[in-house]
């Protein structure tokens, strides 16, 4: 019996809301500051066969491939050999995954003795072993970067609450009380998904909302299908690149295919340069999750839900053995990095086709902040997400400040990290005056953090871009600001690279400064009013 | 005293109500607002009622100024302090988008810009020692060069860590007063004393912002009142559901914000709580949108987490979830194909449809017409003509595309509206742990009592109590109101910690004293009561669940008990709880003081003759015959079986089959099935 549309409707919405619930209650039962301050961590509610049908709006980076992920676990464990109690688990960058700290688990939801879907959860962990605290940005593979696991099945009860499972992990890390109580806020939100579909069934029968979400996928691709149409047909290609792999100084080259054929679009990122050697290698899941959000946020409105449906008329595809398609064992910890420029080439495509529609570039970076310290307490590890200006667009001026497109950080307050960590302080964090580039609408300003050491031996490790290589202005707008690090010791000054590490000693600053976005249009036709507010704001450069 | 008149007088975007108490009974004047001069419509229906105030010696009073000044910023010129490095925090944010695919995303403008903002060589560390001393001669050399010839009307200090100590800021605030003596200054521990600075920052900057603009509109109002012999009290709505001498809101404006809402939930919490029910879930449906509320054994649910115009604000407000459904509401389809309600209204003008002023996208008012759950000869007590044919062109077009009958569609139309407010509901109830079906309904507002019986079937909510007039409940919640006031302190500690038990009742102490000397202060010493609640989570955690104490429990309280509290209430919310690996603490605390009016006025409906009609209405897909009657007819004839439309002055219930209605010695209709 076909679903009537009023009840495709009030179940689609509370598919929605529930989604949103199980992210507002993993941000606020979480331990470590990335997850419940800095939010880095997705939830969404899967149909029986891994189709995302709806999820928490966080991070556009874990939410594109959510069933990526979630296929290599189905393949080995089938859903219909799961138990009450299971779930899936998987990290592993060449199985689906992303990068390792980002754990995804699934959990089947049954009716009785139906499954009628999954809901799941991932998060970004603080630790997970691996060669430093954090972040090891000397990683040569995979292995490196932190335990991996490997698309698995294991049970709660048995496994998990006190099981083997949690005891491997717990002997593992170097935070466990942050990552095992980051894993149980994730079972946790998972059980609150679960509980919402349960609810749903009882009151509309799991008839009713199996098909509603099949329906909402539909729904979905229906709306993308529609803005796609609505974009002129044609070939449109487009370049950007990353400063370098960090050892080098060789720009990594991403080029991007784009074609738009009626109601179907795809990407080709053919031309892009082989991978390399360090940590800025791009996993496939991360690459589509970039080209993904690229097209969806250029050609639809925000309202259009992204599931599964929204991809149907999108395909993407990357060389194996390119910085955006790796071979393992290649590490892949700064994979945003890559993934960013994949998002860049799309969006300079893009460009020629809807111009209006499109911003230029901004400093579209994941810039990471890794400070550890092993005291008497054992080790203390703070990361942190920064982001820059974002590019100008037709409407208007960039964003001061906000974290870049593929992710959706959120700062740690400076008094959470007070009462967080004692071997450093935060003794400044501002705006960047000068930093976003001119144009009729200019771009956004980068933010200056300066941190100041109050012990001997902390570790920096970092990873960013956009040092060397600034973000370039659209229609005669003007390139943004580039980004740099330093550190100040006495009377002498450490420049630092974009992908490094640092030991740093007591009474050192740091001081790091991300880059702003590009203008957009001519710089001559900004309007008289724009340019005064620039300058009672102080958004221009003390020159 | 109780033959003296008490006046409510509330002020919302499009209408001023006024509910007067007098000996002779209830009077009730409804007159148009003026936004651009908003006490002159307050005066206005002071003066349409026909008072005589030199009689009246209680007048409340709750408007949307401060609400108002914020959404267009006009609030006042601020300049805002910070701690040396740290002036950016109101442009820098958390750094995160609300829509994450936005690319041409804005952060909300913060009420201070860049050019205002100044700060000082100083710094506090975590646990309130000082880490770099407030260096004075460079502060008031800066204090000098930023206010000097500024015009600035008022002042912003916020530094960091100083929820944990607040000296510095204590000591700005003197030699800012010294030097620039009348200029309004507001320290962020005295508006909240909670962690994140950003949050906190904004709520002072909000509040500086907002205190000259209150303390300007009391001024006039309380010189007008004068002048019309008014010699009572004056008192306004908070945020928080309780109110507070005009007096006592000098430093205290930024609790105004959203004050209207709050006051519909007091007024239903009154109402409903005469006829013996005080677990509710309030829900107030007007021209553009829905308030809902939870209320637990007769207190509204506070929270601390509310924000204006995407701007934080840390003090306690009702915990009033807003949803774009009202009967302004359009009704139309996306491009997925996908009937959408809301959240663009039609407003005032043009306004639906059927008003005859241009509208021709159809609203939820239309459906109603067109469903015939309202009828045109009774639109607002028949005071407003409406044209239920331009209702039914307003749907054409949907009905056509979906192939289906208009009443068909407007039908559908009400299934999605309604549905809109039953999330609205479930985010103040199950996704708080409350089971809805434990609670009654109080539908109010001019469209509340309409949706009510088939919102409450969804919840599985099996009681409705609809108050009498109900559409000027929240006037009469401003009388009904008591005197209120919050104070929060962030002191750490955890729970498995020496002598907590005994730190938690010193604490409590401690902040009882200080309440009831700021109440004394305001004249307030009558029934004080209080009520007490942790913020508390596991050590680790960032955000807190709050626990709610009463006197007793406090008395013999220890350490198990309040370990045992806290699991249940992170439970409910949660789903889990940690207590096998984790250690609860105290976060802060929060204690509110409380005073009753004198007396509480009770709402009666209008007296009028019986009156009773058949009419023919669709409903679920079918077309139903229905009886139309009022309350007097109602109350006549004792019990009534649905469908039944029961229509007063100021809104109609719609009664579904199934329920039963009947009215009770409160003048309360009570629904249940």
């Amino acid at each position: 019996m076909a679903l009537d549309q009023v009840d495709q409707a009030i179940i689609s919405q509370a598919l929605i809301a529930a989604a949103k619930e199980m992210g507002i209650k993993l941000v606020r039962s979480a331990y470590s500051p990335i997850v419940r301050e800095a939010n880095d961590c997705s939830a969404a509610l899967l149909d029986v066969h891994g189709n995302v049908v709806s999820q928490a709006e966080l991070i556009p980076m874990q939410l594109g491939p959510i069933g990526t992920t979630f296929r290599p676990c189905a393949e080995l464990y089938p859903p219909e050999t799961l138990e009450p109690g299971d779930f899936y688990i998987n990290n592993h960058p060449y199985h689906g995954g992303q990068h390792v700290p980002d754990i995804f688990i699934f959990t089947p939801i049954f009716f009785g003795d139906r499954l009628v879907g999954f809901s799941s959860t991932v998060a970004h962990h603080l630790d997970l072993g691996g060669g430093a605290p954090g972040l090891n940005m000397a990683a040569g593979d995979v292995y490196q970067e932190g335990l991996i696991f490997p698309p698995s099945r294991y049970n709660v009860n048995r496994d998990w609450n006190g099981g083997p499972f949690e005891r491997l992990v717990r002997a593992n890390v170097r935070v466990p009380e942050k990552t095992i109580g980051d894993c149980n806020a994730q079972f946790a939100a998972n059980g609150v998904g679960t509980r919402r579909v349960v609810e749903l069934c009882e009151k509309f029968g799991a008839d009713a909302v199996t098909q509603a979400m099949a329906g909402l996928l539909d729904y979905a691709e229906q709306r993308m299908r529609a803005a796609i149409a609505a974009a002129p047909d044609g070939v449109y290609h487009g370049e950007d690149q990353l400063d370098s792999d960090g050892v080098g100084d060789t720009p990594l080259v991403v080029r991007a295919r784009v074609e738009i054929a009626g109601d179907t679009v795809s990407v080709d990122y053919e031309g892009t340069c082989g991978q390399v050697s360090t940590n800025v290698n791009c996993p496939f899941a991360s690459t589509i999750a970039a080209g993904l959000s690229c097209v969806k946020s250029v050609l639809t409105s925000p309202d259009i839900p992204f599931n599964e449906g929204a991809k149907r008329p999108i395909e993407i595809t990357a060389p194996y053995g390119s910085l955006l398609n790796p071979r393992p064992p290649a590490p892949v910890r700064a994979r945003m990095l890559s993934a960013y420029r994949a998002y860049n080439a799309v969006m300079k495509a893009l460009a020629q086709a809807v111009p209006e529609q499109v911003m230029a570039a901004g400093f579209d970076t994941t810039h990471a902040t890794c400070l550890s310290h092993l005291g008497e307490e054992g080790y203390g590890i703070y990361l942190e997400i920064f982001g820059g200006g974002y590019g100008a667009s037709a409407v208007g001026d960039g964003c001061d400040a906000v974290d870049s497109p593929l992710s959706n950080c959120s700062n740690i307050p400076i008094e959470a990290i007070d009462m967080e960590h004692e071997f450093f302080r935060v003794v400044e964090y501002a705006l960047v005056p000068g930093s976003g580039g001119g144009g009729e609408s200019r771009g956004g300003l980068g933010l200056r953090r300066v941190y100041e050491v109050l012990a001997d031996d902390v570790e920096y490790q970092s990873y960013s871009d956009r040092f060397v290589i600034a973000p370039e202005g659209l229609f005669e707008g003007e390139d943004g600001g580039e980004a740099f690090v330093s550190v100040l010791r006495g009377n002498e000054k450490f420049t630092l690279g974009s992908k490094t590490s640092f030991r740093l000693a007591k009474g050192d600053r740091l001081v790091m400064s991300t880059g702003g976005g590009a203008g957009y249009g001519d710089p001559g036709r900004r309007s008289a009013e724009r340019r005064a507010q620039d300058r009672d704001d102080g958004a221009l450069a003390a020159s | 005293m109780s033959d003296r008149t008490r006046v409510g007088v509330e002020v919302g975007g499009t209408f001023t109500d006024l509910v007067a108490f007098e000996a002779g009974g209830v009077r009730i004047t409804k007159v148009p607002s003026t936004p651009q001069a908003p006490h002159r419509g307050a005066i206005a229906a002071l003066d349409e009622s026909g008072l005589a105030l030199e009689a009246a010696d209680d007048l409340v009073h709750g408007s949307t100024v401060a609400t108002n000044a914020v959404l267009e910023r006009k609030g006042a010129k601020v300049a805002f302090f910070a701690t040396e490095g740290f002036r950016d925090l109101l442009a820098l944010q958390r750094q995160s988008r609300r829509s994450i695919y936005d690319i041409r995303y804005r952060k909300p403008e913060p009420v201070v810009p860049r050019r205002d903002t100044f700060d000082i060589p100083e710094r506090t560390g975590p646990h309130g020692e000082v880490v770099t001393p407030l260096d004075e001669a460079a502060a008031r050399h800066r204090v000098r060069q930023a206010l000097q010839g500024g015009g600035y009307e008022s002042v912003a200090i916020c530094l960091l860590n100083s929820y944990a100590n607040p000296a510095h800021e204590r000591r700005m605030a003197e030699m800012i007063a010294e030097r620039f003596p009348g200029t309004g200054i507001t320290c962020s521990c005295d508006v909240t004393r909670e962690f994140r600075e950003y949050e906190r920052a904004s709520t002072t900057t909000l509040a500086a912002y907002v205190q000259p603009v209150i303390d300007r509109y009391l001024g006039a109002f309380e010189r007008a009142l004068g002048e019309r012999g008014f010699a009572g009290r004056f008192s306004l709505m908070q945020s928080n559901g309780g109110r507070l001498p005009a007096s006592g809101m000098a430093g205290n404006a930024i609790t105004s914000l959203y004050s209207g809402p709050a006051a519909g939930v007091m007024g239903a919490i009154r109402q409903a709580g005469r006829s013996g029910y005080s677990n509710l879930i309030t829900f107030d449906m007007g021209g553009t949108s829905t308030d809902v509320c939870l209320v637990q054994e007769g207190t509204p649910v506070l929270t601390s987490d509310a924000e204006i115009d995407g701007l934080p604000i840390r003090v306690p407000v009702l915990d009033i979830v807003t949803v774009g459904a009202g009967g302004g509401s359009i009704v139309w389809r996306d491009d997925g194909g996908m009937l959408r309600v809301g959240p663009r209204s039609a407003g005032a003008e043009p306004g639906p449809a059927c008003y005859r002023r241009g509208g021709t996208d159809p609203t939820i008012t239309d459906a109603h017409l067109v469903r015939g759950t309202v009828l045109a000869d009774t639109f607002l007590g028949g005071r407003m003509a409406v044209d239920p044919a331009l209702s039914r062109d307003a749907f054409g077009a949907l009905a056509t595309h979906a192939g289906c009958s208009v009443e068909r569609v407007a039908d559908d139309a009400i299934r999605v509206a309604e549905h809109n407010i039953v999330r609205a509901i479930q985010l103040v109830s199950t996704e708080r742990g409350r089971d809805p079906r434990d609670y009654v309904l109080v539908p109010f507002g001019g469209a509340g009592p309409l949706h009510a019986a088939r919102v409450a079937e969804v919840l599985g909510i099996s009681s409705i109590v609809i108050p009498p007039a109900a559409g000027v409940l929240s006037a009469f919640g401003l009388v009904a109101s008591d005197f209120v006031r919050y104070e929060s302190r962030t002191v750490r500690f955890a729970l498995d910690e020496a002598g907590a038990a005994k730190r938690v009742r010193e604490q409590f102490a401690a902040m009882r004293a200080d309440a009831e000397a700021a109440f004394a202060a305001l004249g307030l010493t009558r029934g004080l009561v209080y009520t007490h609640t942790l913020e508390m989570r596991y050590v680790g955690q960032a955000f807190e669940v709050a626990v709610q104490l009463d006197a007793e429990e406090i008395a013999r309280l220890d350490a198990a008990h309040l370990r045992e509290r806290f699991n249940d209430a992170h439970h409910r919310i949660f789903e889990f709880d940690d207590s096998r690996t984790n250690r609860p603490e105290i976060v802060s605390f929060r204690l509110g003081i409380a005073s009753p009016p004198p007396s509480v006025p009770a709402l009666a409906g209008t007296d009028e003759a019986p009156h009773e009609a058949l009419v023919t209405l669709f409903d679920g897909g079918e077309r139903v015959s229905a009886r139309r009657l009022n309350r007097s007819a109602l109350l006549q004839a004792g019990t009534g079986e649905g469908p039944l439309l029961i229509a007063d002055d100021t809104s109609t219930a719609y009664v579904p089959p199934g329920w039963r209605a009947r009215v009770d010695s409160h003048h309360n209709v009570i629904l249940t099935r």
